[in-house]
């Protein structure tokens, strides 16, 4: 009878209940829409961030940091570092790409020339744009791709020579790419490590390791510590400008995530608040007549909770079908690409809409109070 | 016969007005008493302290050994779903449930439910066609047939009846009046309160107010006091 009592009664106020349910499932979609994006932004922004570069960089030390254009004063051995990261085996890694930098001449011009392993380019430094190729598999040149600057003060083009010199060694290079990297790098050559080793006359020695690494800054501060407990002899480091801005973002979109599904709650609320207390009027005849039937507060308030608490929950699940839907909308025109469903939204959300229309309800338990002979009477 | 309501000195005052001022009388087990007089003479308040559907300033209504005045809410509860059976005036039907439901809701509040029970008590107060309608489908005779049958449902002690047949037209009052004149022979006891003197001749005794006072109990019964 209960349930046969609670279905006539969700139909019997079917006009009024519309409104609330509307509310509750406009609150539950923005909710599950907002709590999914929440739940993804990490994961999301993360990637964003990865798209910036290396975020942790391997060096010899402070004092003796390699910086582009200095003389190879202080180096770093290639294997012992590489031999680090593969022993922590950490999945987190997207690129481990080493650099060792030293300054050519291209005729009469002074070039930063950067030794590195330039397949492993793209993964680095999603960001830049490349035309041309990375590298060449053509063994009778030596690729080279060259930064847009150089491209212009050197007037070269793609396939076109490159003569550098150092230290009395020539070299003739084929550039096979141009880059746009948008920044310092868009004035230097880049080479295969190897070449550069060789022109330098430093074969192993490179002058720092930049990786890529996902996670939070907290996880990359640990893998941070982790190797450079491995590498006591060289100084390990977030580069913190992009970690602390990626945490940072992090902590104001949750604020502000949280912040509005809090309100969003409260609205809700306030809404279901509002259509109880309507009903609430028009039920005092009924409850009064409960009452006077033999039925208990404790039965007739629970009937209408489970009234609301199915109302609460139809318009949590409907709302969190399209507050998923409304995510991957969300995710595809701020992301670019659709936000990952995660079905722990789908209880949550149904959850939170039971909560606030049982928070909503008030009006209803305060039926409980009603007096049947002050009903009867007509007051 | 046993009594089964003994009021002592009842009083129900409302702020200052006075709704029941001392009023004393029993009614035996199995009598069909007519409670008559004016708009306001407390026939209502009356109704409602022996149903338990309001509490007395002071005095006693004491209802199948059960002084309603003592009790609390939760007892009052309980003393409604187990001792009366309440008829209204306005019938008092939930408007979104059949007929049926109508009685299985009084059931419901009881104890548990017994459709096939719920049936039989509809059938019996002839409206076994009419189960499965709304309120709003029946007629006001219909309605207050399925009012006695849900008032019946639970087997009470006692029958409460406001006025019954107020809102009927002459027809359907003959059809519910008839109703109390079966429950009456078969044991029940019932007070109604009632305008209609043709309706209070059919009582075993009628029992009138006016201003919150008995006026007349007939000195032949000696049950009243």
């Amino acid at each position: 009878m209960f349930w046969r009592l609670l279905w006539k009664l969700l139909r019997g106020s079917s006009g009024r209940l519309v409104v609330a349910i509307l509310a509750l499932v406009s609150g539950g979609m923005v909710i599950s829409a907002l709590l999914n994006l929440e739940f993804d932004i990490e994961r999301k922004l993360t990637q964003e961030f990865r798209m910036l570069g290396a975020n942790l960089v391997i060096s010899p030390g402070h004092d003796a940091a390699q910086m582009p254009g200095a003389a190879p004063s202080a180096l770093m051995n290639e294997s012992d570092a590489f031999a680090a990261i593969q022993n922590l085996k950490d999945p987190a890694v997207v690129a481990a790409v080493p650099f060792l930098y030293i300054v050519e001449r291209a005729d009469d011009t002074p070039v930063v020339v950067a030794g590195t392993k330039l397949e492993d380019l793209p993964k680095l430094e999603p960001s830049w744009r490349i035309e041309g190729q990375w590298t060449s598999s053509r063994d009778d040149q030596i690729p080279c791709v060259v930064g847009r600057n150089v491209v212009q003060q050197l007037h070269l083009a793609l396939n076109s020579p490159l003569h550098l010199s150092y230290v009395g060694k020539t070299a003739q290079l084929t550039v096979v790419g141009i880059v746009d990297a948008g920044g310092a790098e868009d004035n230097q050559v880049f080479l295969q490590l190897p070449e550069v080793q060789s022109f330098a006359g430093l074969p192993g020695q490179i002058g720092l390791v930049q990786l890529s690494v996902r996670g939070t800054a907290k996880s990359i501060s640990d893998y941070a510590a982790r190797l450079a407990t491995a590498l006591p002899a060289y100084e390990v480091r977030p580069i913190r400008q992009v970690t602390e801005a990626e945490g940072d973002l992090l902590n104001r979109i949750r604020l502000l995530i949280v912040s509005m599904v809090l309100l969003i709650l409260v609205l809700t609320a306030l809404c279901v608040l509002a259509t109880m207390a309507a009903l609430a009027m028009e039920r005092r005849q009924d409850v009064g007549l409960m009452k006077a039937l033999g039925g208990s507060i404790t039965r007739i308030v629970a009937l209408f909770m489970a009234e609301v608490g199915v109302l609460g929950a139809a318009g949590g699940l409907v709302g969190a079908i399209l507050g998923i839907e409304l995510s991957r909308w969300m995710g595809q025109r701020v992301f670019g690409t659709a936000i990952s469903v995660r079905w722990e939204i789908f209880p949550l959300t149904i959850a939170l809409m039971v909560a606030v229309a049982l928070a909503g309800a008030l009006p209803l338990r305060l039926l409980g109070k009603v007096k049947p002979a002050v009903i009867f009477r007509g007051e | 016969m046993a009594t089964l309501v003994q009021v002592e000195d009842l009083r129900k005052e409302f702020g200052n007005v006075c709704a029941l001022a001392g009023v004393s009388f029993r009614v035996e087990a199995g009598e069909w008493i007519a409670i008559m007089g004016p708009s306001g003479s407390g026939k209502t308040t009356l109704i409602n302290i022996l149903g338990g559907l309001d509490t007395p300033t002071s005095g006693q209504a004491i209802v199948d050994t059960v002084d309603v005045g003592r009790l609390d809410e939760s007892g009052l509860t309980r003393f409604r779903a187990q001792k009366i059976g309440f008829i209204f005036q306005q019938f008092h039907l939930v408007p979104y449930l059949t007929a049926l439901e109508n009685v299985m809701l009084a059931q419901y509040f009881h104890s548990t439910t017994d459709e096939k029970e719920a049936r039989e008590a509809l059938e019996r107060v002839g409206l076994g066609d009419r189960i499965e309608h709304l309120p709003g489908k029946l007629s006001g005779g219909e309605q207050q047939r399925v009012a006695v049958a849900r008032a019946l449902i639970n087997h009470p002690k006692l029958i409460l009846a406001d006025e019954p047949t107020g809102n009927l037209d002459e027809a359907n009052e003959e059809t519910v009046i008839q109703l109390f004149r079966d429950l009456h022979r078969e044991g029940h006891t019932i007070l109604m309160v009632t305008h209609a003197s043709s309706i209070g001749n059919l009582a075993d005794r009628r029992i009138e107010f006016a201003h919150g006072r008995l006026v007349q109990v007939p000195a032949s019964l000696k049950s009243a006091t």
